[in-house]
This record gives C-alpha cells, structure tokens and sequence, in this order.
C-alpha cells in the first residue's frame, strides 16, 4: 500500500507525516469516548484536515448556479458524517471512504435547489450577494440580521430580499423515499431520542419511525430545534451550515413530519 | 400605534401558502431577525395546518396579523368540526412553541383561534 498515493484529491502535499496523523486521529476517534474532549479534538482536527478534499469536489460542481460556499458547507456536512460513520477495522482509506458521502450530499443539494420556487433571472442574480450579506451581518451584528438591514447592505428593497428567502424556503413537502440510504446511520448516536423534551409528546410512538425516515441532518435539526430549543443561528454554527439553509431544511423536514402523521 | 392586517381564505391546503407569505411579510414589517422571520412562516403554516386539517367543510379561515413596535400578535382563526381547542401534547403543538415565544389556544364563538406573539429577541438599530 505504501507505493499508493492516498493523499485527499486536490491536496498533493500530503506527505507520510500528515497520514500517519490522519491514521492516529481515526484511532482516536475508535477509542476514546464520544463526546469526551480528546474525541471532540481528534474530530475537529480531521474535519479541518480534509477541507481541502471538500473545496476540491465542491470545485468540479461551482458551475452549475449555486453558490460556491453552500457547495463548501453541504460537502463538509458529507465530511463529518463520513468522519463519523468510518470504521478503522474495515482498513479503507479515508478519503476514499469520505469522498462518496461528500459528493452525495453536494448533489443533494442540487436536488433540493430544484424543488424550490423559479426566481426571475433578476432576483436570481442576488442570490449570491443575499447571502454574502447575511453572513457578514451575522458576523458583524453576532445575531441573525433583519431583512431590512439585508436590503441597505445589498442595495435593494426588503422586498426583493423577501422574494429571495421565500424562494430559498422549500415548502413542497416531498416523499419520504426520495433520499438514498447513504445518508443515514452513523451520527444518529449523537442526538438519539432520547431527549428528554421527547416524553411529553404524545406523538412519540408514531413521530419516532417518521423521524428515522428522515435524512440524518433534518433529524438532527429537528431534535436541536424543538427539542433542545436552539435557535436557527445557533443550529448553523453548530451544524456548518448557513442559517437559510437551516431555515430550509427544516420547513422540508417539517413538511414530511406533517405529511406522515396525518398519513394514518 | 398598532396595525392589524386580515387575511381570510378557504380552509384548504393549497391556500395555506398565503398566510405564510403574509406572515413573513409583517415579519418585515415589525423589523423581526431572518431567523424569527422564517420561524414564524413555519409557526403560521403549522397552527394554519392544524386548524385546516380538521376544517368544517366550505368554512373560512382567517388570519389577523397585529404589529405592535418590534412585535407581531398573529391569530389564526377557523371552524374545525371538533370545535375544541388542539391537545398541548403532540409534536405539532411542540413545534409551535418552540418556534414563538407564546401560543394560546381558545374557542370563540364557535371558532378555534390560535394566538401566536412573536417579540423581537434583539434590539435593531435603526
């Protein structure tokens, strides 16, 4: 194996030293207890180590109308679960393991982007710098910025901003097997039902396998948001991923809850 | 000074869109966070679902938006045939209050109102 050159695609500075790290971290993350610091650590450490295998796979797609961060964020979110689902026994190389996961969740994301409302090519076109100007306000302001303060910062109306978000927003619920099963299993450790918020719900019998049904991160955002009771900026920061794309998700998410349990 | 805007459409599924759209329309109005703002869309569309789903048939549903400074009192009012107010222990009454700062449940005179108040969380700069 030694001959092999495993270094992340996009990344050919990897050197032994820096796989030989890689191998002790995946250790790490096999021994020491979830959640303990030494875990948390060895997990960040990995995330920050393959960004560049993200920014690469998330190049090949910055073509086709999305903005480039949400491909980086998306792919990093393929990261992390494939960090999380990797199995040190099974003797793959990581980035040969991770790769599949990150471009799997970039093309969901495409998938998603369909599903949303056709903007005019105008609004279209303030997409990106919409969302340029709620992550720096965010940024600046340390709290999620008002629509009006979006509109001066771009240079349009808070309508405008309005039609953008709106349009950003998946409603349509969609069924419930449209996702692959790739994306599934792993994380669902860190956030199990048994949160406590849980027990008061009534619907716990019939809302438990509609969750199961859904994607690992709407799950999760699910859980973080109703019942740990954080806020769709915090949920972004803690996830990675921009807070419209929480928003999103979340309205999807909700959506196919509703659907399912009026199914019956 | 306060402001109130209503909104009335048939209790039926495909109608729903609107009040969310109205809400996140007053949302501007009241200067709230994008955050809240997509939170109270969803909150709308859940207590707007919840009252369609068990709609009296043909009946109306309406939507009064009050915006008073940095807050916003939404009621969403319909006929259901059960007539009561919605059990506090289900995942949809779960996802309300988790997603405004307060929700009540009344019946007046014959129809189910779902009061929903949202308060801006953080002082905006003007």
């Amino acid at each position: 194996m030694t001959s092999v050159d495993t270094s992340p695609p996009g990344d050919e500075r990897w050197g032994d030293e820096q796989r030989a790290r890689e191998r002790e971290l995946l250790d790490t993350l096999s021994t020491s207890g979830e959640g303990s610091a030494t875990f948390t650590a060895a997990r960040d450490e990995l995330i920050t180590m393959h960004l560049p295998l993200v920014h690469h796979i998330a190049r090949r797609y910055r073509d086709r109308g999305e903005n480039y961060d949400d491909l980086v964020q998306v792919g990093t979110i393929g990261l992390i679960s494939a960090i999380d689902r990797f199995e040190i026994e099974r003797g793959l190389e990581f980035s040969t393991f991770a790769t599949p996961t990150i471009v799997g969740e970039i093309k969901r994301h495409f998938r998603d982007r369909t599903t949303t409302i056709r903007l005019p090519r105008r609004l279209q076109e303030l997409r990106g710098p919409i969302y340029t100007a709620t992550e720096d306000l965010t940024g600046e302001l340390h709290r999620s910025p008002t629509v009006r303060e979006i509109a001066d910062r771009v240079g349009v109306s808070p309508e405008d901003v309005l039609e953008v978000l709106e349009a950003q927003a998946a409603y349509s619920a969609k069924s419930l097997d449209d996702d692959g099963d790739e994306e599934r299993g792993g994380v669902a450790s860190t956030l199990g039902f048994e949160d406590p918020g849980m027990e008061e719900v009534e619907y716990r019998e019939s809302l438990r396998p509609l969750l199961d049904k859904l994607p690992e991160r709407e799950r999760q955002i699910i859980m973080m948001r109703f019942f740990k009771n954080m806020s769709q900026s915090e949920i972004a920061e803690q996830v990675g991923i921009s807070q419209m794309h929480v928003s999103r998700l979340l309205a999807r998410a909700l959506g196919e809850l509703r659907e399912g349990l009026t199914a019956d | 000074m306060t402001n109130a805007v209503t909104v009335s459409f048939p209790a039926q599924t495909q109608y729903v869109s609107l009040a969310r759209t109205m809400a996140a329309a007053m949302a501007v109005r009241a200067d709230l966070p994008i955050d809240q703002l997509e939170d109270l869309r969803l909150a709308v569309d859940e207590a707007a679902a919840q009252l369609v789903l068990d709609a009296v048939v043909g009946s109306e549903m309406r939507c009064v938006f009050v915006e008073a400074l940095g807050s916003l009192r939404i009621e969403v009012r319909g006929m259901t045939t059960s007539g009561v107010v919605p059990a506090t222990n289900t995942f949809g009454w779960t996802v309300l209050t988790a997603l405004v700062d307060d929700v009540t449940a009344s019946v007046e005179s014959g129809e189910v109102c779902l009061t929903l108040h949202v308060k801006r969380h953080e002082p905006v700069s003007a």
